[in-house]
């Protein structure tokens, strides 16, 4: 495991309209080589810590470092080496697939052999080679999210940030995601992802942190969460405490 | 290293471009649907250069052709502004693939100057066509130089810059200071309001400190007071000296000042662009709902309540949708309060017209403002990725358009019948003939709103990634809007004269018998839309 945590949140506060709390005081750490679930209720202000960690979501008290960087001060260089995934992938409709993806690969400043051979293996995993060519308005939703995958692995990033991944997604798409995330870990990836589905925490998380109305009410290594019971008992377990 | 700011503007275009879709579409209705818009879009252009080709000539046939450049400037200035007043709430802010771009890697200075950039160049053609019909009638008058052609095409690519620029800033402090609220939506849709009446009404004001009530109401009045607007808006003024003395001063500040002004905006924009996108696209939940008694409803009026929570959600869809109303109801509370007879001279510039004359235009003239924008044109469009919603439900096509075609006549009935209530009371109009204006207002709204819902539902596009596409950009709305707008303007003046030799009430009586014919053939061919689709 890494020195420096690859992803730092550090008291990041986050508040609507001045009175709403979203997100209160969160601290989390994920480092090279983590996979960290990060489960919660509906509302529980998962997808805002998520928003706020990619740079999408602006707030005032807090910090957040990726890779050492700033995301206010620095978001570019943080941005730079960070993937996301949204949970519903709003991506450029009138654009083919591989029109999208030859966008973000330009972004990333990725050469032509490289895009072809990544571009290439992605697409082969998740079985959607041949639909490149089509528009995307014209996919279904777990198209539209393999496309979002693709975009996201494309660059290979240090931190991968995923909200609800699995939505939409075949089996056989899961499976591979899984497979695929797993590997990136052993390379030393940071991944960081929400989800509803304690299983799938379970069996591919080597850390979680539970998030209720805005707070981090537990966080830790799954064996130090778990104690020997189950992730859903773990998480009903702190739900109710707090 | 590709240069990120070209490379995100080019794939924002493409993104949008109907070239690309047919390309790559396999949907034939689709591609059939984009040929169609395509050729509506060139007719659209035709009337337009048509329009202001006759008005330029008018220029050249009476020895004006001088005051052509800086009527081309104004014109583009003017429409330029308005458009984007309305239009960069969406395309700024608060558009579907934000997560996404904030999440590559760009500055948020990239991705808002891209955004303007593509607003500038999709409503270009607008712009280019008057300048390229006035050129026509300044060349055949004036006889210029071959060097004036290529100036004034290469500077008509900057006129629209410097008031779009204008207008966006203004959207932006708009943005900015209702971003600091909890009604963050509500308060944008209100100053916004506020501003395009402000520009409305001012409008009126600076022509009469123009024309300063002792020029002729002829185009040499119109002439004198386009140069005296360019002594206050100076990039006019530099144009047509670019042009007609092609003098290289006034070339290089009307493109200088336009791309300084550009860096300076954007720089500005970038800075607080985060924030403020952050507070418009976040919504605090309350948590306190308590369940009460609910109401039942038709399905068609559910549908138009729906559509009412649909605009109010909305800056751009309620500024758009309601303005007109808005407008007429001012216009009516003006002229109940200052007089019919002070706002016939301020709108003609003190021609010798009697207020008397006017009144057959009444319901026409309400009807201008009313019949700007009907919300059946862009509402099915809307629907977007919730259209399942509907589709799913146990109600048919009809009872939905039903429902939307409610929901405007609800919204521009009152407006339309307290304005003219207002100009008739204020103009002395007797009972019957009030109550005929009243009748011919209904019949007039009743068209507009099936005459929209025909265009929306004819054109109807639920595929769009901005709502500003189908609201602004649209072809339901272009069809709806521009034929509407000079056909309204033609009848205006047609009642006027025929009110000169027929009783007042006859005619209106006639036109409501026109009206309502339109409006039952438009309806009909709305059912039968349905029917289909």
């Amino acid at each position: 495991m890494s020195e420096r945590a690859m992803l730092e949140i550090r008291h990041f506060t986050k508040s609507y309209g001045g009175k709403t709390k979203a997100a209160d005081d969160v601290n989390l750490s994920v480092y090279g080589g983590d996979i960290c679930g990060f489960i919660g209720h509906n509302g529980a202000g998962k997808s805002t810590t998520i928003r706020a960690v990619v740079g999408v979501l602006d707030f005032s008290r807090g910090e957040i470092f990726i890779d050492g960087h700033s995301v206010k001060d620095d978001p570019i260089a943080c941005k730079q080496v960070t993937a996301y995934i949204p949970d519903n992938p709003d991506l450029y409709e009138n654009l083919t697939g591989i029109q999208y993806l030859n966008f973000v690969a330009d972004v990333f400043d990725i050469g032509a052999a490289e895009r072809k051979e990544r571009i290439g293996r992605y697409a082969d995993l998740f079985e959607i080679r041949e639909a490149l060519g089509d528009l995307i308005g014209s996919y279904s939703h777990g198209m539209k999210q393999k496309v979002a995958i693709i975009s996201a692995l494309i660059h290979e990033p240090k931190l991968l940030v995923l909200d609800e991944p699995f939505v939409g997604l075949d089996p056989k798409a899961s499976f591979t995601l899984k497979e695929i995330m797993r590997e990136m870990c052993r390379e030393g990836t940071a991944i960081f992802f929400s989800t509803h589905v304690l299983d799938v925490a379970e069996k591919l998380c080597n850390k979680v942190a539970i998030i209720r109305k805005g707070r981090i009410i537990a966080s830790g290594t799954m064996e130090e969460l778990t104690e020997g019971h189950s992730l859903e008992e773990a998480f009903l377990e702190a739900d109710n405490e707090k | 290293m590709k240069n990120k700011n070209l490379l995100l503007f080019r794939t924002l275009l493409l993104s949008t471009s109907r070239r690309n879709t047919y390309r790559y579409s396999r949907d034939k209705k689709k591609r059939g649907k984009i040929v169609g818009s395509a050729v509506a879009s060139v007719l659209l252009y035709a009337m337009l250069m048509a329009y202001c080709g006759l008005m330029c000539f008018g220029y050249g046939l009476i020895g004006l052709i001088d005051s052509v450049p800086v009527l081309c400037a104004l014109t583009i200035a003017a429409i330029a502004f308005f458009m984007t007043v309305f239009k960069t709430n969406g395309y700024l802010f608060q558009f579907k693939e934000y997560d996404m771009l904030m999440s590559l890697p760009f500055k948020a200075k990239t991705v808002a100057a891209s955004r303007f950039l593509y607003m500038y160049v999709k409503s270009l053609p607008w712009y280019l066509s008057i300048s390229a019909s006035m050129l026509i009638g300044y060349g055949y008058y004036a006889r210029p130089e071959t060097a004036v052609y290529p100036v004034w095409l290469i500077l008509s690519l900057f006129l629209p810059l410097i008031p779009m620029l204008g207008a966006a800033f203004v959207g932006f402090l708009i943005a900015r200071i209702s971003a600091g609220f909890r009604k963050t939506n509500l308060l944008q849709t209100v100053i916004t309001f506020l501003f395009v009446l402000f520009f409305f009404f001012l409008r009126f004001f600076l022509q009469d400190m123009f024309a300063n009530g002792k020029a002729e109401q002829t185009l040499e009045a119109a002439s004198a007071m386009t140069e005296s607007a360019a002594d206050v808006y100076l990039p006019a003024r530099w144009f047509s000296d670019a042009v007609r003395k092609l003098d290289p001063v006034s070339i290089l500040l009307t493109a200088g000042v336009s791309a300084v002004l550009f860096a300076v905006i954007f720089h500005i924009v970038g800075r607080s662009y985060r924030s403020i996108n952050s507070a418009l696209k976040s919504h605090a939940a309350s948590k306190r709902f308590t369940l009460r008694a609910q109401k039942k409803r038709s399905p068609a009026a559910a549908i138009a309540f729906k559509e009412f929570r649909r605009m109010t959600g909305s800056t751009l869809y309620m500024t758009n949708g309601a303005m007109g109303e808005v407008l007429a109801a001012l216009v009516g509370v003006i002229t109940l309060a200052v007089g019919s007879d002070k706002i016939v001279a301020l709108v003609t510039g003190g021609a010798p017209l009697e207020a008397h004359i006017l009144r057959p235009a009444i319901p026409f003239i309400v009807y201008f403002f009313i019949g700007m924008f009907a919300t059946t044109v862009c509402s099915p469009s809307l629907e977007g990725k919730n259209y399942w919603i509907v589709q799913s439900l146990p109600i048919d096509k009809r009872t939905l358009y039903r429902g939307k075609m409610l929901f405007n006549m609800l919204l521009s009935v009152p407006f339309m019948a307290f304005s003219t209530l207002c100009l008739c009371f204020s103009g002395g109009v007797p009972l019957l003939e009030t109550a005929s204006y009243l009748l011919l207002g209904f019949a007039l709204c009743a068209f507009s709103t099936a005459w929209g819902c025909v265009c929306g539902v004819r054109h109807m596009r639920v595929d769009w990634e901005n709502e500003v596409e189908v609201i602004k950009q649209g072809p339901a709305v272009m069809i709806y809007l521009l034929p509407n707008m000079f056909v309204v303007m033609i009848l205006t003046v047609l009642v006027v004269f025929l009110g000169m030799a027929l009783d007042h009430v006859h005619i209106a009586l006639g036109f409501t018998a026109a009206a309502a014919l339109f409006a039952a053939l438009s309806y009909r061919r709305v059912m039968k839309l349905a029917d289909r689709t």
